[in-house]
């Protein structure tokens, strides 16, 4: 077999053609997150013969990932996910380049980032992260791939394609609590659709051909087969320079303290400590230590009066996203001393096991 | 007659998908939507409003007609 055939199949498509082939090879692509849309996407990029592709997490490779993230092996558990990603889609295709970036995305490195490619897919998993990469595509002029997930329903969209409209123009309240995959659940079939509808927006926008979903955003539901677009238009605030990110971003970045459940074990039984649960009250494992207090993050604000504002709090939810959400608001509040728990219920049950397992 | 059609953690609180209303006199979408809130609680649920398809940015000044379907879409956050 020669390599010459690799892309025949695609090539005589008169859509593609030498010409399409060659501006995919030219194609500098960043998938942002290497988990169940990112493995969806990367190996249909790769396979195509995208030219340069770019990972961006830091994230390692956990069992219960692997339902979805179906280009890992069981025996690469506890691994680093993006150089995983790289070996995986090397190997299908070794035409290509990828560039591996086992770091969190965050404020510092996102612009710099996006500069060196031509097209930005969101393969994330929760809105911060969203409205990030959002502003670093517009500040950088990157047209951004959208995919997300809410259990059997996905969302897609391309956001500032030829300064067309953004993340911002959708959904302009920044402070909203969407669940990830870990907290709502999800099949791993629904991941891998959206992910590749984001992949087609990428290959459709590299050749020129078709309508990309620019100002308009695509909403699947898998259990009914049923998909609806729906328009939306450029709202009038939405530009940002460099400055404005940077003033955006610079002075609220890495304030929400993260702390590890294994290093306040001795706290559980201080009562002058509030261990708070944001998660809704049928979630579970259920967590009763001698303080522990729940209040869904939905009614946070709300109920606000409950807490001491003086008090040590741990707020912890099911995974360590939810959390983080409750500190920055608590924050707002003036609340001082609030940390997140790492990891949510789900790490704390298994320090709480084997807590009493050493004893 | 509209039907409102309901998505993502919205439809987790409606506990429906869509359902259909009926109103007398001319409604705006303003009340349909404070209607909705008092009724279902969407509390801190953020969401797009569209109506027949299209994203509505300024809900206040927005009035529905007859076989209109407005659908709720918040944000999603899983991948």
């Amino acid at each position: 077999m020669s390599e010459t055939s690799r892309y025949n199949r695609q090539i005589i498509l008169p859509e593609i053609g030498e010409g399409g082939q060659y501006k995919l090879l030219k194609s500098k692509v960043l998938v942002i997150g290497a988990g169940g849309l990112g493995a969806a996407i990367l190996p249909y990029l790769a396979g195509a013969g995208v030219g340069e592709i770019g990972i961006v997490d830091d994230d390692f490779i956990e069992i219960s990932n692997l339902h979805r993230q179906v280009i890992y092996k069981s025996s690469a558990v506890g691994k680093g996910k993006a150089a995983e990603a790289k070996a995986m889609i090397l190997e299908l295709n070794p035409l290509i380049n990828v560039n591996v970036f086992s770091e969190k995305l965050s404020a510092k490195n996102a612009i710099s980032l996006f500069e060196n490619y031509d097209i930005i897919v969101d393969a994330t998993d929760n809105i911060a992260i969203k409205y990030l990469i959002n502003d670093a595509c517009l500040v950088t002029h990157k047209p951004m791939v959208y995919g997300s997930i809410f259990r059997f329903q996905g969302q897609v969209s391309v956001f500032n394609y030829q300064n067309g409209p953004t993340y911002r123009c959708l959904y302009p309240d920044e402070n909203n609590s969407a669940l990830n995959c870990e907290d709502a659940g999800v099949v791993g079939v629904s991941v891998g659709i959206i992910g590749m509808l984001q992949a087609n927006e990428v290959i459709k926008m590299i050749l020129g051909v078709g309508e990309v979903l620019s100002g308009k955003i695509l909403v699947y539901n898998v259990l009914k087969n049923e998909q609806q677009k729906y328009d939306f238009e450029k709202s009038s605030e939405v530009e940002m320079t460099k400055e404005d990110f940077e003033q955006k971003y610079n002075s609220s970045e890495n304030q929400v303290e993260e702390i590890k459940f294994e290093l306040i074990l001795d706290e559980i039984e201080n009562d002058q400590v509030l261990f708070l649960d944001v998660r809704n009250e049928d979630e579970l494992p259920k967590i009763n230590l001698k303080n522990t207090l729940q209040i869904p993050l939905v009614n946070l604000e709300n109920e606000i009066g409950k807490l001491n504002l003086n008090q040590t709090i741990y707020v912890f939810c099911q995974s360590g996203s939810r959390s983080k959400i409750a500190v920055e608001l608590l924050q707002k509040h003036q609340f001082k001393n609030i940390k997140s728990i790492a990891g949510g219920a789900l790490a704390m049950k298994q320090s709480l096991h084997e807590k009493i397992n050493s004893n | 007659m509209i039907e409102v059609k309901y998505f993502g953690a919205v439809a987790e609180k409606t506990k429906c998908e869509f359902e259909k209303l009926s109103f007398s006199e001319e409604l705006s979408l303003q009340q349909l939507l404070q209607d909705l809130n008092n009724k279902y609680e969407f509390e801190s649920l953020t969401f797009s409003v569209a109506v027949n398809q299209k994203i509505v940015s300024k809900t206040s000044d927005y009035t529905l007609h007859t076989s209109d379907i407005v659908a709720l879409l918040p944000p999603f956050a899983g991948g």
